[in-house]
């Protein structure tokens, strides 16, 4: 049942993804849309208001979640991909253990800048 | 209606050690003219050494499936009128090994149909091997595989399928789709050991729902639900919702004494 | 006498692009494939961005964003929400029909024969018209000046 269990969270983490990334998307780009309908955001992307929501721990917690399930999502993908291109069963784990070692990579890099900046 | 056509042949001759190459023929065109006739017609007086293959000519056997206008289909099963065009390119199926011309080698896709365990499989195996009455099954439980049944093996969902375009070792719509036609026989009680079988590297989650398979299907069958109903059995499976299911019991004799009543009774009771 | 093998005719990776001539779901598909990968490649970029830039102070994060206001990274940018978009919707459908929903029950194979897909295509359609009113929308949001 391996292979269901990666695809059945494949699925679950497609879901999270969508609403997580719906709300960030629309936080990030619909800002005159968004004041034209009475919410008022300051721009998003300034320092200011950048470091502002870098110190709350909801975003951060948020934003690392959504970091986890995308890398997932994104990695998993990509490997599900490759495989598709038949490759020999030695290549097959070469590139299955380098996207798991660079995945837990990013997440760590990842993980490490907002919870810094958390205190900073 | 007499027309001429010009066939584009893919020519691929094994010892000659070239690559495939095409070869134009002129076709005297008739009206109700199939793609299998036009090629019948050209080995019979133009060149005899095409090689095609063929059987009953009427989309029954699944033999001639071949990539005909960049389509792949049944040559028996398609016109020459219906294409709409004076030239006809007629290439042997892709995703298939060539043996010659337009036959493609078929024993690797049998393989793979024979890894899903095509046959009923029923724990009594005393029943199976001396049967003594049949399994019972109603028509609504026929309903749900009996579409999957008229599958002719003619190879043409796998050339039309993306993934098996790149994936040697994927297991191919028309496997994932008999495995779901046993699976869900209400009579069959190996559905643990086709899982199995299917959910593995290279196995059912390598289908993305291109629907190529089913739209190519020149039986009108439906391989993509096949394979997302299969999917969906796997993924009950795995979080643990399914019931076990009872395998068919076998049909009780009918009993030999008079009904005390007179009037005979035309429904079946169910017996629970 | 020599065995002679049969000769390898797969389509490889251009045929996850053509195989014939197919009609909507198969250029969805790949569509799905080519947005994904586009994603993930912007996010390699976003993670870059958004750690590396950001942990070095106010200075190198404003130089940053005067470089992504360039119309170039803002039409790149555009393309990434389009793409997210797609990805988004047309995801949200593979699943439902992955898990064997909105694809209805096998019926019997009546000529002219239509398959599950092509019977619920008007639900495709209708994610697939979401999709473009969605870009259009954030289109009006580049345009606007917002970022």
């Amino acid at each position: 049942m391996r292979n269901t269990y990666l695809w059945l969270a494949q699925l679950v983490t497609g879901v999270l993804i969508a609403v997580l990334l719906s709300i960030h998307m629309v936080l990030m780009h619909l800002d005159a849309i968004l004041s034209f309908l009475g919410v008022d955001i300051k721009d998003p992307t300034s320092w200011h208001s950048m470091i502002e929501r870098s110190r709350e721990t909801l975003w951060a917690g948020l934003y690392i979640a959504l970091l986890a399930i995308v890398l997932y999502h994104a990695l998993n993908g990509l490997r599900n991909i490759i495989l598709e291109l038949a490759p020999s069963a030695a290549t097959e784990r070469i590139i299955t253990w380098t996207i798991i070692v660079f995945g837990t990579i990013a997440f760590v890099w990842g993980t490490y800048v907002p919870i810094r900046l958390l205190s900073g | 209606m007499d027309k001429q056509v010009v066939f584009k042949v893919q020519r691929y001759e094994p010892e000659a050690d070239g690559n495939p190459h095409f070869q134009e023929f002129k076709i005297p065109a008739k009206r109700g003219m199939t793609i299998l006739d036009g090629l019948i017609y050209i080995k019979e007086n133009l060149d005899g050494t095409l090689a095609f293959r063929s059987s009953c000519r009427m989309a029954i056997c699944g033999s001639c499936g071949m990539l005909i206008n960049n389509y792949p289909h049944l040559a028996c099963h398609t016109q020459i009128e219906e294409l709409r065009s004076d030239i006809v390119t007629v290439k042997p199926l892709p995703n298939l090994p060539i043996v010659k011309d337009l036959v493609v080698d078929l024993i690797p896709f049998f393989n793979r149909h024979k890894s899903i365990k095509p046959y009923i499989i029923h724990p009594d195996t005393k029943e199976m091997e001396n049967p003594t009455a049949e399994f019972v099954q109603s028509p609504q439980a026929l309903e749900a595989l009996l579409q999957f049944t008229y599958c002719v093996k003619c190879g043409i969902c796998i050339s039309a399928c993306p993934t098996s375009a790149s994936d040697r070792l994927f297991l191919g719509p028309q496997a994932l789709a008999q495995c779901y036609r046993y699976c869900a026989d209400t009579r069959d009680g190996g559905e643990e050991e086709r899982l199995t079988v299917v959910d593995k590297d290279h196995g059912i989650w390598h289908c993305h729902l291109a629907g190529a398979c089913s739209e190519a299907c020149p039986k009108g069958l439906d391989p993509a639900l096949a394979i997302q109903l299969l999917k969906r059995r796997l993924i009950i499976q795995a979080i643990g919702l399914g019931r076990k299911k009872q395998p068919a019991s076998i049909v009780t004799p009918p009993a030999e004494v008079k009904p005390k009543i007179p009037f005979p009774e035309f429904t079946a009771k169910r017996t629970e | 006498m020599t065995q002679i093998q049969p000769r390898r005719n797969y389509l490889g990776a251009l045929g996850w692009i053509w195989a014939g001539n197919y009609k909507l779901e198969r250029y969805l598909y790949i569509f799905h494939r080519i947005t994904g990968l586009g994603i993930l490649l912007f996010l390699l970029l976003h993670l870059v961005m958004t750690t590396v830039f950001r942990v070095q102070g106010k200075e190198v994060w404003e130089a940053t964003m005067e470089v992504l206001h360039n119309p170039w990274f803002k039409v790149g940018e555009y393309l990434v929400v389009v793409a997210f978009l797609y990805h988004a919707l047309n995801g949200l459908r593979l699943i439902i029909q992955e898990l064997g929903f909105a694809l209805g029950r096998p019926r019997p194979p009546i000529y002219p024969y239509k398959d599950s897909l092509r019977r619920k295509r008007y639900w495709t359609i209708l994610i697939i018209s979401i999709v473009v009113i969605l870009c259009v929308v954030f289109f009006y949001d580049f345009i606007a000046g917002g970022w």
